[in-house]
């Protein structure tokens, strides 16, 4: 029995969908959320990293979440299922937007996001092949009210030994993708504890100044999810935030992701870990 | 007279964002309530001394609650801690247009439907009770002794997540918490994240 009998016989089976020959949906429209599955390059080069872009189109008013989703609500997980030797990386998270419901707080996307993932291809993989990647997601997408969703996401690239260009539309929408994330600084700085608060210095240069800024805590339950105070004296940025309610133990260090938004439609992002110090008021 | 009343609307206003999602705290009393139940009748904190009390946010309509009551996860715990003698109070702060606001009648509808085994069902559509708890998700539990002292505060269980599958892997927190104390034990877990919907407070 050849390959292609074997296919059919699958398929016919109803296990055509698991197959890495059978044609899956890339795009899935589901409530509130469409999901799309995209590369950047048209092909994958042997021993080189590709990027891929889970595209979120959220319907108006309607938000998902990132890493550290705040108050409430989940972060998008993902589950490949990839040929031999290929691996990806976890989503590149994009600087998220704080939304604010009743008083309380979460962080996420809103309108349509790129969520970028690093694939790395194998050395040994062979030109002329085809390499098929498949993703179940699985989001919580949010109004006031949320709807738990999933999805089986699937696409097929040929493997090359030379490398392509990305369409016009997708180098943009990756580009565009790739301005979104939050930019690694060596900025110092530390955190401290301070009774039922956190006090967090940074000190550079070239710090962002306070217009439009906020900041964000990439672990769970280190900062209240509120609204920080920002303060700038000179080359330093003093935050001022609350303890979260579900603070355990001061982490050893503290990665804060910093975003700033201008009524003008300027946009920045910044990452940044600082060591978490014991302070006088430590509890 | 307006301007009094705009006065005391202030003070409201700023006490209540000063004490908004201070949370109730370990170790410490749990604030006190008088609330109206589905049931007719009204259920206060203090009412319930002597006895240990479970508070259990609810929505029926969100994901994370339908994964512990279509699971019946929620019933089963509902039904073992109400009859080892626990009151087990489910209250619900949504405001009025919010979804999962629910009145008496549609409370008793969801209570039957749902085979749900609470002492009481009750209603804080100001969110004065949320508010003071610091309820941000629902659900969220709370645990309050017999002397009126909070033990737990956080999450159902430890796997957040809206799939009833997760459920028999997690730890079951208010078991747990209950066990302890009717063995006079010290409760191991008195905290964790809690997961779920935002409660649907007002404004």
């Amino acid at each position: 029995m050849n390959l292609r009998s074997i296919v059919s016989v699958l398929t016919a089976l109803g296990l055509g969908s698991s197959m890495a020959f059978a044609q899956a949906d890339a795009t899935v429209q589901a409530d509130h959320l469409a999901v799309e599955l995209i590369s950047e390059s048209p092909v994958l080069v042997p021993g080189q990293t590709a990027w891929l872009g889970l595209v979120l189109r959220h319907a108006p008013h309607w938000h998902s979440y990132w890493i550290n989703p705040g108050d409430s609500g989940l972060p998008t997980r993902l589950s490949w299922t990839l040929p031999d030797g290929y691996s990806v990386d976890a989503i590149a998270w994009p600087a998220p937007t704080r939304f604010e419901v009743g008083g309380l707080y979460n962080f996420g996307y809103a309108g349509e996001q790129l969520l970028p993932i690093a694939l790395h291809v194998p050395a040994s993989a062979m030109p002329g092949a085809r390499a098929a990647l498949a993703v179940e997601v699985k989001w919580l997408v949010c109004r006031e009210e949320c709807i738990p969703g999933k999805a089986s996401l699937d696409i097929e690239l040929p493997v090359s030994s030379v490398a392509a260009a990305p369409t016009a539309a997708h180098r943009e929408r990756f580009e565009a993708a790739r301005h979104a994330l939050p930019v690694a600084t060596s900025w110092s700085g530390s955190a401290r504890l301070a009774g039922d608060r956190i006090a967090i210095r940074l000190d550079a240069v070239d710090l962002p100044s306070t217009e439009g800024l906020d900041v964000f805590a990439v672990e769970r339950r280190i900062l209240d999810n509120g609204p920080v105070t920002v303060r700038r004296e000179g080359d330093t940025l003093l935050i001022d935030v609350a303890k979260n309610d579900y603070f355990e133990q001061a982490p050893a260090a503290l990665d804060l992701v910093l975003t700033r938004r201008m009524t003008n439609g300027g946009a920045g992002a910044w990452q940044v870990r600082v060591p978490f110090v014991a302070g006088p008021h430590n509890e | 007279m307006f301007q009094r009343t705009s006065l005391f609307s202030a003070l409201v206003a700023m006490t209540l964002s000063a004490s908004a999602f201070a949370s109730a705290e370990i170790g410490k009393p749990a604030p006190d309530f008088n609330l109206a139940g589905a049931d007719g009748s009204n259920h206060s904190l203090a009412g319930y001394k002597g006895k240990t009390v479970v508070l259990e946010w609810n929505n029926p309509e969100c994901p994370f609650v339908r994964k512990h009551y279509d699971s019946g996860n929620m019933q089963k715990q509902q039904a073992a801690a109400t009859a080892a003698g626990v009151i087990w109070l489910t209250i619900n702060s949504a405001a009025a247009g919010k979804q999962g606001r629910l009145d008496a009648k549609s409370a008793n509808a969801y209570i039957a439907e749902s085979a749900a085994k609470q002492t009481a069902y009750l209603f804080d559509p100001q969110g004065i009770v949320g508010h003071a708890y610091g309820a941000k998700t629902t659900p969220h539990l709370y645990v309050v002794d017999k002397d009126g002292i909070l033990r737990y505060a956080g999450g159902i269980d430890s796997v957040a997540s809206t799939d009833p599958g997760d459920i028999a892997a997690a730890i079951q927190y208010v078991p747990q918490v209950l066990a302890e104390l009717a063995a006079g034990k010290t409760v191991s877990t008195t905290r964790s994240e809690p997961y779920g919907c935002s409660v649907k407070y007002g404004g």
